[in-house]
């Protein structure tokens, strides 16, 4: 990415946000629960997960039910940004076709929007945490990098996704399907360790599982950040979001027509 | 007086597939056969230059060409070939209301439309209270966007829109809408920008307020420049021809 991108995205700082802000506040408005009705959501599928898994499984996990509960919000992050991400382009062709400014920036507001749910999910993780007193450590301090390097990694894959559903629309369909596999193929009910070593070997080399592992040691179990894994992490978010971004901006001058 | 638009033997070609193959299966099964195309070639070799504080009209039929060409100068599109520069900072008014959100009260979408339109926030704070009394909807303000009459979230756009400083103004038509009254209001909001200085490209099919208005204009026809030079030849002409 130029620097001088960088510059113009700043130029825009304000636009990022408000179109951010407008998304995330629609998608409470016309609610009767509002806000609370998305902090229902994740304890519902919480309550579900947690007596079918702890009962029937009998996953030995310790802290179970935060190790799920953070599972759930940082999965619904990813799926939230990318499906947004996904839309970005093709769902505001006013924006695209009448005025002009870095349409990265409708995909950054969408994942920024998704995030501002996350972080507001979060409330009830808290919640949590402070009932089950679970002991936080100084490692904390690093949970933030965790979540910049996910944010990147969701910008990249959305920016991808934004620029070729302009053009194959049944990309969206087919990431339906990709992040219905990477559910599973991802620690959110169970650590990858349930699975056969090779099975387990070739699934650690999704990003988000890193992510997973590396939020879960620094707020649940008072560990140092695993260095290999976060190497790995801050690699590969720089690889996807350099992907995204390519081809993104091949894509970008012809928006306006295709749309 | 600098020229601050330059547009030089610019072109645009439409590629308009017969079919439109959306999806990648259809892309893929679509290998086997050619795609048909239709070309459109939109812009046929356009070249003016417009001075600082000039204000400029562009006219011709429907499908001349003339939305492209805005299109073009505020970086929406990309020309085919040839260029266009611009020396300051382009605010195109295509479409009034671009970004509106009809879930939202008035003052929201001020705030809004006025960041889409390049205001700070603190402008729009600012100015709050100017735009929904110059839109004639102050009493309104935390009404929702969807229970305005359409004249009304124009007027707003509009109040908003305006607000914004420009140096380059790119007009589409916009003033074509609203009510007598409003439409005068809005020609004097012109005229106070061209007091100031500002560049102004107004496309219209309103020969009365280019020739009023503008000291050159551009004829389109088909894509092509047909004759650039004084308002009144060039409207003579058009009139002539049509």
């Amino acid at each position: 990415m130029r620097i001088q991108h960088i510059k113009e995205l700043y130029d825009y700082r304000n636009l990022i946000w408000v179109l951010a802000w407008v998304e995330f506040k629609q998608r409470y408005k016309n609610s009767v629960l509002g806000y609370f009705w998305s902090l229902l959501e994740p304890l519902l599928m919480l309550s579900v997960l947690y007596i079918i898994f702890s009962n029937l499984m009998k996953v030995q996990v310790e802290h179970y039910q935060l190790f799920l509960l953070q599972g759930i919000i940082m999965w619904n992050f990813f799926s939230r940004a990318t499906s947004m991400g996904l839309m970005a382009i093709i769902g505001k062709p006013h924006l695209v076709q009448k005025v002009y400014f870095p349409r990265d920036i409708l995909v950054i507001s969408g994942c920024t929007t998704a995030l501002l749910m996350s972080i507001f999910e979060s409330v009830v993780f808290i919640g949590f945490m402070l009932f089950f007193q679970i002991p936080l450590s100084v490692n904390i301090i690093v949970l933030p990098v965790i979540i910049f390097l996910f944010f990147i990694i969701a910008l990249g894959a959305s920016m991808a996704l934004a620029a070729l559903n302009v053009y194959y629309r049944d990309i969206q369909y087919i990431w339906a399907l990709v992040l219905q596999v990477g559910f599973f193929a991802t620690p959110i009910l169970y650590p990858l360790t349930v699975f056969p070593p090779l099975l387990f070997r070739v699934l650690s080399y999704n990003p988000i599982a890193q992510i997973l592992y590396l939020a879960r040691d620094v707020t649940l179990y008072s560990k140092v950040p695993n260095l290999a894994s976060f190497s790995y992490a801050v690699v590969i978010s720089i690889v996807i979001l350099g992907i995204g971004y390519t081809i993104f901006s091949r894509l970008e001058p012809k928006f306006a027509e295709e749309l | 007086m600098a020229a601050v638009i330059e547009v030089n033997h610019l072109h645009k070609i439409f590629r308009i597939p017969h079919e439109k193959r959306n999806t990648i299966f259809e892309t893929l099964t679509g290998l086997i056969k050619p795609t048909n195309f239709e070309i459109l070639h939109a812009l046929k070799d356009i070249n003016f230059s417009v001075e600082e504080g000039e204000m400029f009209g562009i006219i011709g039929q429907n499908g001349s060409g003339k939305s492209t060409l805005l299109k073009i100068m505020s970086r929406i599109l990309i020309p085919t070939e040839g260029s266009v520069i611009t020396r300051k900072t382009v605010t195109p008014f295509l479409e009034l209301g671009v970004g509106f959100n009809y879930d939202f009260t008035a003052a929201e979408n001020v705030k809004i439309y006025g960041i889409i339109m390049g205001l700070t926030p603190q402008d729009i704070e600012d100015k709050t209270e100017d735009i929904l009394e110059f839109a004639g909807i102050s009493q309104f303000r935390d009404t929702k966007l969807r229970n305005f009459s359409s004249g009304m979230q124009v007027r707003l756009a509009f109040s908003t829109a305006i607000q914004t400083k420009p140096q380059i103004l790119l007009l589409d038509e916009v003033l074509a809408v609203g009510d007598q009254e409003f439409q005068k209001k809005c020609l004097q909001e012109l005229e106070r920008f061209k007091r100031e200085g500002v560049t102004i490209i107004f496309v219209s099919h309103d020969l009365e307020a280019v020739k009023k208005h503008c000291g050159r204009a551009l004829l389109l026809n088909h894509g092509i420049q047909v004759m650039m030079g004084e308002t009144d030849e060039v409207v003579g002409m058009y009139e002539g021809s049509g």
